[in-house]
């Protein structure tokens, strides 16, 4: 039996993480849906979305004027935000989520955050093709982290409120809670403890109940689906699922190279979105499709004979390169949507193509559409389990869950080992933080030693005579000095016991030895561990690695304590209980 | 001749100057003819009449707020309560072609729940009172099928499963909904997807394919009649007249239960009528629950108060029970569309056009 007090802080324990969780649930609710509402009043007024559009038919130059300018000055005024008024100088997403919440960094300011939500409105409200399901994951992180800020003391609060932002905002976002809740422990958490699911459930059940009971949002798509026919189909569905990597891969690599020639253009980057923006403005002259999420081509492609087959190809190949322009330009917004309609597209294209040319039955072009969807999908945001549950929940058909499962693990199967676990991922191992090392050594990767860089050592000069550096040596708590040329270059250490032996009047530069190792500003944790283990070394040199200049040094005792701390946090992470 | 007319249209004019002083007044009043008028005259115009003395002129009235507008410049009211759909309604409401109507002229229910919450909380709008929800339907001529019939909307557009003329509606309504549906939209996305270019194209692409088969209907007797004399297989038409044709007459029509088209009939009130007292009284009156469930009664069109929904049994005339034909029946509920009347009044231009072009393109 827990005694008396121990039994009451566990209790208070659990009623804080609850109202903790329906409180972000709320709130995060809330705001995706101002999110989601101020996107779709601009697409209205601004003329992108399809059903304005519509009734402008026989008004085609206020209708062309608008689809150019729209997105062009949009990219503009996006462009300026981020320059300006985001301390990163560019939109922010799942990415410095993931990275907030592994490294238990405080992340960017929630004012940047703020500015990069307005961006993706701006963004997304103009036509630009990007996502918004990255925007709106991050915001979730922005209430987490706020409510992190709320000093209840308790242990691993950051990845809980983070990681319930998240899913409350995933599950507002799709009308999925359970694909909610496992998205914020594929993606942001990356492992599952009854501390952290607990509350990030209730946060997602809250956003499901505020979004289906209080405001009746209407579902991403709806389809009719009379289940899979023929057992020689799941055999397609892989085939979708491989052919689905392919697409995925391309479209992770297209962004990140665009990203990079945009840098290289070295068009100011305030303008990078409006360029981008006028170009998507002329495609959309031709193919309007490819302007905004796309959600009403993302439900025509459910339907049997909305599209001809080459109409299919053409806007595939329009929206991924629009896409691909918009998000390296730097229009602020996510990767998930656009491809999400890039693979439901492709799906009913191939669906199509066995309509027209296979000689055996297949159950419709439905389902190939929404393996496709969810295959393209799953390697960009490295989520197979919360893409399986987000068909399930969409769709209600067991059977259609089913088909898109065996076409996600295809999918991932491949991506996985060409491009790597994710877009997301890929990206943070850009900045530094490779996951697919494993959570830990990620983490103890990231940390780097300057971080425990001492300035209090002995430095002599190239040309102190070494009876001084004994004195000084002998009087001081220090055994060994760093030597250091005029330019305060490193030369090497030395020892009281290596100028023992050697005459007095003698210039220190010739008695120093190059130690073993030294690190540099690069250096990271797990490194450090590495060299510390072979080579038994109370202190280490920390060496500029362009011009080879002393920085400082580092204890072993503090890389090791660093280590077993960080190693302490995420055992406590992963196997906390409440 | 020409002498009387002109004497009847000055009375016309001159006789609302005068309504306080004269000793019978008339109200005209707009009604779809056929069975439903019939209907209408014996479960409360007639009653009406009866009750308060006052004369009811009835004119023919197929649609559009086109008549509406003709009032409105010529300067003279020839309609001073409109029983129209529920999207016209909207659509003169918003061209200000209609008087605002109070909640507070219509009857409580018999046990005296106030009207604001015996009607569909749907039924009451600024210029309008919904009185019956009705529905356009698909129905077939069972003679000519003798084999499989016809189940589902896809059927209605598939002419070498089902050969034969069809009849629809010369009007950019419920077609739309129904080519849309044939290609397996669920319902609820139906009014989304029809609002793009792609939707309206798909819709064009289905009324091709069955272009040479078509006859036009314009008034709603027309399509029971198309499917009696054998000139139609199928044939859009109104649940009320189709289960008349049925009932009454023993015509061998059958409705799909598919793709049932829900939209309230309404009452509106011509904001240029000059005897606006004489057509609130008429409204309240048309409008309280004895009224509506008499109605009801004589044919399956389901009324908007509950207290009447209650007072529904069997026909009148033939003892079938009513409630199996309502529109609202649980049967058809499955795949039927309920009429979204915001998206008709601000699409009505484009529809026209659309459709004008289409009838052209046809030539």
């Amino acid at each position: 039996m827990a005694d008396r007090p121990e039994y009451q802080t566990i209790v208070l324990r659990i009623v804080v993480l609850a109202v903790l969780g329906s409180v972000i649930g709320l709130v995060v609710a809330l705001l995706a849906l101002v999110f989601l509402e101020a996107i779709s009043w601009l697409n209205n007024f601004l003329l992108i979305s399809p059903s304005e559009r519509f009734k402008y038919v026989d008004n085609l130059k206020v209708l062309n004027i608008a689809t150019v300018l729209v997105p062009t000055l949009g990219g503009l005024v996006v462009g300026l935000v981020l320059r300006y008024l985001v301390d990163a100088r560019r939109s922010l997403g799942p990415p410095d989520t993931i990275l907030m919440v592994q490294t238990h960094t405080s992340g960017e300011s929630v004012r940047s955050g703020l500015m990069s939500t307005l961006a993706a409105i701006i963004s997304l409200g103009c036509g630009a093709s990007v996502g918004q399901y990255g925007p709106l994951v991050y915001l979730g992180s922005i209430v987490g982290a706020a409510a992190n800020k709320l000093k209840l003391n308790k242990h691993n609060l950051q990845e809980i409120t983070v990681a319930s932002g998240v899913a409350a905002a995933i599950s507002v976002a799709f009308n999925a809670p359970i694909a909610g809740l496992i998205f914020a422990h594929e993606v942001i958490l990356r492992h599952y403890s009854i501390q952290a699911f607990a509350p990030t459930a209730v946060a997602t059940a809250i956003g499901y109940v505020i979004v289906n009971v209080v405001f009746h949002r209407p579902s991403l798509f709806l389809v009719e689906f009379d289940g899979v026919q023929h057992g020689y189909e799941f055999l397609l569905f892989a085939v979708v699922g491989v052919l689905s990597a392919f697409i995925a891969i391309s479209y992770a690599k297209g962004i990140l190279a665009c990203d990079a020639f945009a840098k290289r253009t070295r068009i100011p980057m305030a303008f990078r979105p409006m360029i981008a923006g006028f170009i998507l403005g002329v495609v959309a002259l031709w193919i309007p499709d490819v302007l905004g999420i796309g959600g009403t081509t993302l439900r025509f492609a459910t339907i049997e004979g909305a599209f001809q087959l080459s109409e299919l190809g053409l806007i595939i190949v329009a929206k991924f390169a629009v896409t691909v322009l918009c998000v390296g330009f730097g229009f602020a917004g996510g990767v998930f949507s656009p491809i999400l309609l890039i693979g439901i597209l492709f799906g009913a294209l191939f669906g199509g193509i066995l309509d027209n040319f296979a000689f055996f039955e297949h159950s419709g072009v439905v389902t190939y559409a929404i393996c496709g969807m969810m295959a393209a999908a799953s390697p960009i945001v490295g989520a197979p389990l919360a893409m399986i549950l987000i068909v399930f929940e969409l769709t209600h058909s067991y059977d259609l869950a089913i088909a898109a499962m065996v076409a996600v693990v295809f999918s991932n199967l491949i991506s996985t080992r060409i491009f790597g676990r994710s877009l997301y991922d890929v990206q943070l191992i850009r900045r530094g933080f490779d996951l697919s090392l494993g959570r830990r050594n990620a983490v103890l990767a990231y940390e780097k030693i300057t971080s425990l860089m001492h300035d209090q050592y002995l430095r002599f000069d190239a040309e102190d005579k070494i009876e001084t550096v004994m004195s000084k040596l002998s009087s001081g708590s220090h055994n060994q000095g760093f030597v250091t040329d005029s330019n305060g270059g490193f030369i090497g250490v030395v020892h009281f016991e290596s100028c023992s032996n050697r005459d007095p009047s003698e210039i220190v530069k010739y008695a120093a030895q190059l130690p073993h190792f030294t690190f540099t500003e690069k250096t990271n944790l797990i490194e450090a561990v590495e060299a510390l283990r072979i080579v038994n070394l109370d202190i280490a040199p920390i060496v500029s690695s362009t011009d080879h200049k002393l920085l400082g040094v580092v204890w072993n005792y503090d890389v090791m304590n660093a280590y077993l701390r960080a190693i302490e946090r995420i055992e406590s992470e992963e196997n906390a209980s409440v | 001749m020409r002498r009387s007319r002109i004497y009847i249209s000055l009375i016309l004019i001159i006789l609302p100057a005068l309504a306080g002083s004269q000793e019978t007044q008339t109200l005209t009043i707009s009604s779809w003819g056929g069975a439903y008028e019939e209907a209408q005259l014996e479960a409360y115009i007639l009653p009406f009449e009866q009750k308060t003395g006052i004369k009811v002129s009835l004119v023919e009235y197929n649609g559009g707020i086109a008549p509406l507008r003709l009032v409105y410049s010529s300067g003279k009211s020839s309609m001073d309560v409109v029983d129209m759909t529920e999207s016209d309604a909207l659509a003169a409401c918003e061209e200000s072609l209609l008087a605002k109507i109070q909640v507070s002229l219509l009857f409580p229910a018999p046990d005296s729940t106030p009207a604001s919450r015996d009607f569909r909380s749907d039924a009451i709008s600024d210029c309008g009172v919904a009185h019956l929800l009705y529905a356009t339907v698909l129905a077939y001529d069972d003679r000519a099928f003798s084999d499989e019939k016809p189940s589902q909307v896809a059927d209605f557009f598939d002419i070498e499963k089902f050969p034969g003329k069809r009849a629809l509606q010369r009007h950019p309504k419920s077609i739309l909904e129904w080519a849309l549906l044939s290609y397996g939209v669920p319902v609820e996305q139906v009014y989304d997807l029809l609002s793009s270019e792609r939707g309206l194209r798909l819709v064009t692409r289905r009324l091709d394919e069955i272009r040479d088969h078509i006859v036009w209907w314009e008034s709603g007797n027309d399509s029971v009649e198309l499917l009696r004399s054998g000139a139609v297989v199928m044939a859009s038409g109104f649940n009320g007249r189709f289960f008349d044709a049925r009932i009454n007459h023993d015509l061998p029509i059958s409705i799909m239960p598919d793709g049932q088209f829900l939209e309230f009939g309404v009452w509106g009130i011509s904001r240029h009528s000059s005897q606006r007292e004489l057509a609130e009284k008429f409204v309240s009156f048309a409008t309280s629950t004895e009224s509506m469930a008499a109605f009801s009664n004589l044919l399956p069109y389901g009324p908007t108060r509950q207290s009447a929904l209650k007072r529904i049994g069997l026909h009148s005339k033939s003892n079938v029970s009513m409630r199996l034909y309502m529109p609202t029946a649980s049967s058809g509920l499955h795949g039927s569309i309920r009429a979204d009347s915001v998206w008709y009044s601000q699409t009505e231009r484009v529809r026209e056009r659309w459709f004008n072009e289409w009838l052209q393109s046809s030539r």
